[in-house]
């Protein structure tokens, strides 16, 4: 019975294939956007993660996010140290300057000095060593970076970049996470940092730490934010702001336009192409219920020919996301992008959902169909 | 013995001024081993009666018993489980499921009732083969003439062994040729000591396959006739 209800459905090719190709664009769309948002909103997080080492963030009290910090006095990090439960603590100097090449190619970057006494936050490397950080005048940078500064050029050893009148030599390329803001991640040591860094008088960005096994976090952060007037966040929370603040800006609503767009669109090009198969058929359908086919049997048959379409549309549109983001991920600024498998599982869910539900408005319609009228010709 | 035995059926569309009263008493018997040829002119309310027959409509009053059994004291799954095992039909224009070869099509009762797909198509190509369309079986119905078509209409009417077999002018969209050859195989094959045949038309040149004709007019029965089938052979 199901193979008569799917070759029914085969057989009429032109709508079969344009329910597919709607649930599979549906698919695609909203899995693809969804991955997407989540990817970017991700990103905002991704210099919080970087430092695997450190689960302490105080900052001061107007910082929202990690891009949008203000220096904290010298004296932080022997306060925060001060604090009953936390184990260590380090200055952080973060800046947002500019970098220009040998050849002339400039760009905002984010450059982030690594202690060279703790080494927390030091990056995972690509190419070269992380160490060489520490020698003087030196800098390694993240791939995106590469690509900006050096379009179309390999890693050399011995290429230069210039930030505020001083030459440093990059000595490699780190895996550092891709940023929100696509500006390129240069790791410098703290002391080159402090150098650099002419335009503030303070050279703490953020104070990072790591809280004693038997601290209790949320006491430990209450209590520096309380006799500091600063802000003290756990890694997960600092991230959770910063997913936040850039969620507020608005950059989520594009994304939800494009994913709710896509969902109508696959939806009622599904929906009104199920209910025309069904119109055109209605003979055929009236024809089964006078040969002894049960409401049970129709509603199972309809049932096998929407999960196909389903089945098909959902698989195609999955594949065509993976493919566009193992694409896109060659791509150094999308490096970071990914499917996550609960957002193509709650898209695909939703869409099978939904398309089963407009068979279901459809079967209605085969449920009013009357046998007697099989007699009119 | 009475396949169909119909009294006082009386039916109506519509309602108020609109009310159209299409079956006004009718009384209509089937036997088994017989065809009967329902026969009249248009609107005079034959299609009404056999959709009442077939359990496919209800009637206003009066009563229908198939095989002694009264259709009306059955539940709608029931009606249409005793359709599904007891009857047959045979339509004007053949519906047939234009994606499904001669052999599915032919086959579909049998899937209705449950039957596993490959020996149901090949029981119904069995009898498409003994219909003389065998060669036709794996044929989708657009490449079958019309003779070929109710060809294989009469043998999905006929697959699963029913009781009674309804034909809603089966010439009807068959030229006079083919029209006198399906009802020459419908008459060999159909009629049985225990099925009844029932055919609506109003194709006079067919009527010498009838064994009993009632003649019907403006909702009633006008009288019915026996005569021996010139062209029935058993």
């Amino acid at each position: 019975m199901i193979a008569l209800a799917l070759q029914m459905l085969r057989h009429d090719g032109a709508k079969f294939l344009t329910m597919v190709l709607a649930v599979a664009l549906a698919a695609f769309l909203t899995q693809n956007q969804a991955s997407f948002l989540v990817a970017f909103l991700g990103m905002t997080g991704s210099q919080i993660r970087d430092v695997r080492e450190a689960d302490l963030w105080v900052m001061e009290s107007d910082t929202e996010c990690f891009d949008q910090a203000k220096p904290l006095k010298e004296t932080a990090v022997q306060t925060v140290r001060g604090f009953e439960g936390v184990e260590w603590a380090l200055p952080m100097l973060k800046l947002d300057t500019h970098a220009r090449t040998e050849s002339g190619k400039l760009s905002t970057i984010t450059l982030i000095g690594v202690s060279e006494d703790s080494r927390v936050g030091e990056p995972k490397m690509r190419q070269g060593e992380a160490a060489s950080i520490y020698q003087r005048d030196s800098a390694v940078i993240d791939p995106g970076g590469m690509s900006l500064l050096y379009p179309g050029e390999e890693f050399r050893p011995g290429m230069k970049i210039r930030i505020h009148d001083e030459w440093l030599e990059l000595r490699g390329v780190s895996e550092a996470s891709p940023p929100f803001t696509g500006f390129p991640i240069v790791h410098v040591s703290h002391a080159t940092a402090m150098r650099l860094n002419r335009a503030e008088s303070r050279s703490t960005t953020f104070v990072i730490g790591r809280l004693r096994s038997d601290a209790n976090a949320a006491d430990v952060t209450r209590r520096i934010r309380e006799s500091t007037g600063w802000k003290a966040l756990t890694r997960s929370e600092f991230e959770a702001a910063s997913w936040k603040f850039y969620s507020d800006q608005g950059v989520p609503n594009l994304f939800y336009i494009t994913i709710t767009v896509g969902l109508i669109v696959g939806i009622a090009f599904t929906g009104q192409t199920f209910l025309m198969f069904v119109k055109e058929n209605a003979r055929a359908f009236t024809t089964l219920k006078v040969l002894g086919f049960t409401h049970h049997q129709l509603a199972l048959m309809m049932t096998a020919q929407a999960a196909l379409v389903v089945a098909l549309g959902l698989s195609i549109g999955t594949a065509m996301v993976v493919g566009t983001t193992e694409l896109a991920k060659s791509l150094p600024f999308f490096r970071g992008l990914y499917l996550p498998w609960q957002v193509s599982l709650a898209c695909c869910a939703v869409i099978g959902c939904v398309t089963v539900l407009t068979a279901g408005l459809s079967f209605r319609q085969v449920l009013q169909l009357k046998p007697a009228d099989v007699f009119r010709s | 013995m009475n396949a169909v035995h119909c009294q006082q059926i009386e039916k109506s569309f519509g309602s108020g001024e609109t009310e159209v009263k299409v079956l006004r008493g009718v009384d209509f018997t089937a036997h088994q081993g017989e065809m009967t040829f329902l026969v009249g002119p248009s609107g005079c309310g034959k299609t009404t009666l056999i959709s009442i027959i077939a359990g496919l409509l209800g009637s206003d009053s009066g009563s229908v018993e198939l095989f002694g059994e009264s259709i009306a004291s059955l539940s709608s799954r029931e009606q249409i489980l005793f359709r599904r095992r007891h009857l047959g039909f045979v339509f004007q224009q053949y519906n047939l499921l234009p994606s499904l070869t001669a052999a599915e099509n032919a086959a579909v009762p049998l899937f209705a009732a449950g039957m596993n797909r490959k020996a149901a198509v090949a029981k119904a190509a069995d009898l498409l083969d003994r219909l003389g369309i065998g060669h036709r079986a794996h044929a989708l119905p657009r490449l079958l003439s019309g003779g070929q078509q109710q060809r294989v209409a009469l043998a999905r009417a006929l697959v699963h062994e029913p009781r009674l077999i309804i034909c809603d002018e089966p010439t009807a969209a068959l030229d006079h040729k083919s029209g006198e050859s399906v009802m020459e195989l419908l008459s060999n094959s159909a009629v049985h000591p225990d099925r009844a045949v029932i055919v609506v038309t109003h194709d006079n040149r067919v009527f010498h396959f009838a064994h009993r004709i009632a003649h019907m007019d403006d909702g009633v029965i006008t009288h019915t006739e026996s005569s021996a089938p010139t062209a029935a052979t058993h």
